[in-house]
């Protein structure tokens, strides 16, 4: 029989958001008895990974009606404008309480925080700390949180299963990774902020840890899952390895240029090139813009051969060696430790990767999912702001001001309801236990792990790739499905259950196999171009807004593939446009300036 | 939680393990070196306030071959010393800045030791001034 | 690149450790295909893909910066993930669990100590002078933020205390990282918590349990320089020590 933990609020991931909500619910109430619940220790949450910056409205010239704007067009109007309007709101407190609690934001000379231009923003916003943004913000949110006797940390531990009674979630099991031994914490909500899911794609900027744990868990409950089908791309990514050179090299002034020297952007439609830099414009755009541009480059043969993938250049040396260690440092190390290359004398090879999952566990303003007691936010959540392409620097904010409404709401639903049946709960549990040491107790000589995670892994990247066709996406469809028959059939040399690394990858191939599913067959059924999801069926090319402006929901079929509904977009006050970038961009402003000035 | 059986590994010799400690532990026997010519100079002061004739005897023993080798020893010694100790220093200091820039620690011990250098290069020119 | 030795395989040697066996420690070796550009972290996952799965080590971001995965290689404490081992051929590689610390099952250590004790350095700001969020941030210019901006980019690594031989023969001592980021917190213009912190920085198992080898900031990933904030705070503490007897203070 598992142990079990008697707890209030259960927050599983401890990253940006799940230290976010623990600290607000603490902060709520202190006598509420909080869990901290991570497979890793907080401080490896790939939250630690992001560099560029995180968005708020700060300078005078700026308004959260452009905010507003920016996120809304940048997702396509495929955001739900309730969610954004309330996001853009609260963005600036969230980054001015960091502060407070220690984060070395980059500074102006006179002592105020400095704002630097982000992809697709029309203004300065971008809060940053050097190039370390995600590192710093992870870091003080940690090191904060243990100011709080009421937070109780249970790191190494792998959330296998939510634990549900009567339509309610009541509590998680937990796998204690150092022994083995199976653990229910009992909860009275929980709240999951576990990531995305980038690691089902083969090149991709994530770190190990990424594999949509939290989103399989509301999934495999009944949780649809939402906009699967948007994976962005990020433009500038080492080739080979994936890892990430920040946007904020283009926001301190980098180009991309193909082959020739040729700064390619301007071909498609975010010219002219200058003057340079220029908000909303060239290297400056979207990100779904940018990769989809260089997809074009390379079917064109423009691009250059490298042993890790054809690639771009980023050219940083017109920005001088000192603003490159004052702005940039980490990448000056990243380029120079793996690649040999000094970014103040020689361009840097990049080509897009996958990123960010825009998609999740659909969400409420208030965070509440579909599930009574169950709340989500940050990456693992489909908030709705992000819509069809996510704005850089948007995502480390909501970190924060949806963590902060998780923690809040989580706290106050706890002291609404009584905590679950303990026994129960522990017998659910021991079939959800029994379901996960199956593929420990399997016979050897069958197929290894690996070999069935980097097929998942290819046939994504075909499949789900910057640009689809339907048959690619139904072979992906029925690769995936296969794949799922063959994970059940791994066999591990790892035999032991204290620190089975090899068994927990076994369970996270399970849910990056659910999660790949809905990923690939929500695209199928999205029969349109539109953000991150291009497509080049015949009919499909277009944005199509009178059928298709409206969001993807999976649902999970046991032993079959999911089934796929739709649900409304919330529009407020931003009726769908153009996303216009570059000069087209910037004559689209200026005829909406004086309309207004007309209205 | 389950009691976990870790295994804690051995820390003898472990000095021996990495050119680095080699070269910290020789730092430290510097000392040793150190305090043993401190002694000798003592000695040397204890017998010139027993009167010139007991100094002079002192002077002479100071003059033996098995004490000049001694004393070359301990100029190699006090070489290795001085350097290591001002490799060192740079770590023991808060950021001292000259003409707005910080000073790193190469020019910190590089100082130090062109410091240590002409004091003792002025100390033996002295000596022999003297003498 | 044309490279004069340029093997198509290396030998990779781990010590391993299951602690379900009695007999404790022993060395495995697998050949591993090499290519110029791999890692010691892509060698150790290659084994575990392709040759044996029970191969267990900590792992994650792959570019330095969640401090997963430090391990020795060839006695030295690295990070696997950014070191090559182009350096190490023509090999065998050998890679060890971080020294100084007790080891769990193969190169995963027990880092318990570690998380406990950065806890007691109270790493939280707290404000020398309140200020409401209506407020907005304080004013902290480029030079006050340059006073401790190195410190702050410890990545929990570890490493420098695999390099402490004073931490594996007294593992009560705080440790260089952690001393290192307390000394962040009281060099921040915002915080007024310095005295508090200085307590356990005074005490036995603080700064003076260091006798200055500085090989912490030797393999310190990061350029913290832990060694320098340990020793910079044995004259705070001394002056500390001195100033108890001035009148006016306790």
């Amino acid at each position: 029989m598992p142990e079990l933990i008697e707890t209030d609020i259960a927050i599983v991931g401890g990253g940006g958001a799940g230290l976010r909500a623990a600290i607000a619910a603490a902060e709520l109430d202190p006598k509420l008895r909080i869990a901290i619940i991570s497979k890793v220790y907080p401080m490896r949450s790939h939250t630690v990974a992001a560099e560029g910056g995180s968005a708020a409205v700060t300078l005078a010239e700026d308004s959260l009606e452009n905010h507003f704007h920016d996120t809304v067009a940048g997702g396509d109007w495929l955001c739900d404008q309730d969610a954004v309007q309330y996001f853009v709101e609260h963005c600036y407190e969230e980054m001015v309480r960091l502060e407070h609690w220690g984060c070395p934001w980059s500074r102006l000379p006179d002592g105020r925080v400095n704002v630097r231009a982000f992809g697709g923003m029309k203004m300065e916003r971008t809060w940053f700390a050097a190039d370390m943004t995600g590192f710093h913000m992870l870091h003080t949110l940690f090191q904060t949180s243990m100011k709080y006797a009421a937070i109780r940390r249970f790191d190494e531990h792998f959330v296998c299963d939510l634990l549900v009674d009567e339509g309610r979630v009541k509590g998680v099991l937990a796998i204690e990774v150092a022994s083995g031994e199976f653990r229910v914490i009992k909860a009275r909500a929980v709240v999951i902020a576990t990531g995305g899911a980038g690691r089902v794609f083969r090149q991709n900027t994530n770190g190990g840890i990424v594999t949509g744990d939290g989103m399989a868990l509301a999934y495999r409950r009944g949780v649809p899952l939402r906009d699967m089908e948007f994976m962005q791309y990020h433009p500038t990514c080492m080739p080979g390895s994936g890892l990430l050179f920040t946007e904020a090299c283009r926001g301190e002034g980098g180009v991309l240029v193909n082959k020739d020297g040729y700064r390619y952007l301007q071909d498609y439609g975010l010219g002219p090139p200058d003057p340079w830099p220029r908000k909303k414009a060239m290297e400056l755009g979207p990100r779904d813009r940018l990769s989809q541009a260089f997809w074009h480059e390379q079917r064109k043969g423009r691009t250059i051969p490298m042993p890790g993938g054809d690639a771009v250049h980023l050219d940083l040396r017109h920005l001088g060696r000192a603003k490159l260690h004052e702005r940039l440092p980490q990448i000056c190390e990243l380029a120079e430790q793996f690649l040999g290359i000094d970014p103040a004398q020689a361009p840097i090879p990049v080509r897009p990767a996958a990123h960010y999952t825009m998609g999740g566990i659909p969400t409420d303003v208030r965070t509440a999912t579909s599930l009574p007691g169950l709340y989500a936010a940050g990456e693992c959540a489909s908030s709705g702001i992000h819509g069809a392409n996510r704005l850089g620097s948007n995502s480390l904010a909501e970190l924060c001001v949806f963590g902060r409404v998780a923690g809040e709401e989580a706290a106050r639903f706890a002291s609404s309801v009584q905590g679950g049946n303990g026994v129960a709960l522990r017998w659910q549990a021991q079939d959800t236990a029994r379901e996960a040491l199956r593929a420990l107790e399997r016979p050897a000589g069958g197929e290894r792990l690996a070999a069935v995670r980097d097929e998942m892994a290819k046939a994504m990247e075909r499949g789900c790739g910057i640009y689809r066709t339907a048959a690619e996406m139904e072979e992906t469809c029925r690769t995936l499905s296969e794949l799922k028959a063959r994970a059940n059939a791994v066999s591990l040399t790892d035999r032991a259950r204290g620190w089975n690394t090899e068994w927990l990858a076994a369970l996270e191939l399970g849910f990056q196999l659910d999660v790949a599913e809905a990923m690939a067959h929500s695209a199928l059924a999205r029969r349109e171009s539109r953000g991150a999801h291009q497509r080049l069926d015949e009919g499909c090319g277009e944005r199509d807004d009178a059928n298709f402006l409206k969001h993807t929901l999976a649902w999970r079929v046991h032993a079959g593939s999911p089934r796929i509904g739709w649900a409304p977009v919330v529009i407020t006050t931003s009726q769908p446009g153009t996303r216009a970038y570059g000069a087209a961009g910037e004559a689209a402003q200026n005829e909406r300036k004086a309309d207004a000035a007309h209205a | 939680m389950a009691m976990r059986h870790t295994y804690v590994r051995s820390m003898d010799g472990w000095w021996r393990r990495d050119p680095y400690f080699l070269r910290y532990m020789a730092r430290e026997a510097t000392s040793v070196f150190v305090v043993t010519y401190a002694m000798i100079l003592l000695a040397g002061v204890i017998r010139l306030s027993h009167g010139e004739a007991e100094f002079a005897a002192w002077l002479d023993g100071l003059a033996s071959p098995w004490s000049v080798a001694f004393h070359v020893l301990l100029l190699a010694v006090f070489a290795y010393h001085t350097w290591s100790w001002f490799r060192i220093l740079p770590k023991t200091m808060p950021p001292v800045t000259l003409g707005g820039k910080r000073l790193g620690a190469g020019a910190i011990t590089g100082l130090g030791i062109a410091a240590a250098a002409i004091a003792s290069v002025g100390l033996f020119a002295l000596v022999v001034a003297l003498a | 690149m044309p490279d004069s030795f340029h093997p198509s395989e290396v030998t990779i040697e781990v010590l391993r450790y299951d602690p379900a066996d009695a007999g404790g420690p022993r060395t495995q070796s697998w050949s591993v295909p090499y290519t110029p550009d791999m890692s010691v972290l892509q060698a150790l996952q290659y084994v575990k893909d392709h040759l044996d799965g029970s191969l267990t080590f900590r792992w994650s971001c792959r570019m330095a910066i969640c401090g997963s995965c430090g391990v020795m290689v060839n006695g030295v404490p690295h990070l696997g993930c950014r070191t090559f081992v182009r350096d190490f051929l023509p090999g065998p590689v050998r890679v060890e669990a971080l020294a100084h610390f007790p080891i769990e099952r193969d190169l995963v250590v027990d880092a318990e100590d570690f998380i406990e004790k950065l806890r007691e350095i109270h790493p939280w700001i707290q404000p020398k002078v309140a200020r409401l969020i209506e407020e907005g941030p304080y004013r902290q210019t480029p030079e006050e933020l340059a006073r401790y901006e190195s410190f702050s980019h410890c990545i929990n690594c570890m490493l420098c205390y695999a390099a402490c031989p004073q931490y594996g023969l007294d593992p009560k001592f705080l440790g260089p990282g952690l001393t290192a980021l307390a000394h962040r917190y009281n060099s921040d213009s915002r915080d007024g918590a310095k005295d508090e912190r200085m307590e356990l920085l005074h005490s036995e198992e603080g700064v003076w349990s260091c006798t200055a080898v500085g090989y912490c900031s030797e393999v310190c990933p990061k350029q913290v320089d832990p060694a320098n904030a340990v020793n910079q705070n044995k004259t705070a503490s001394a002056l500390d020590w001195f100033a108890r007897f001035l009148p006016g203070r306790s």
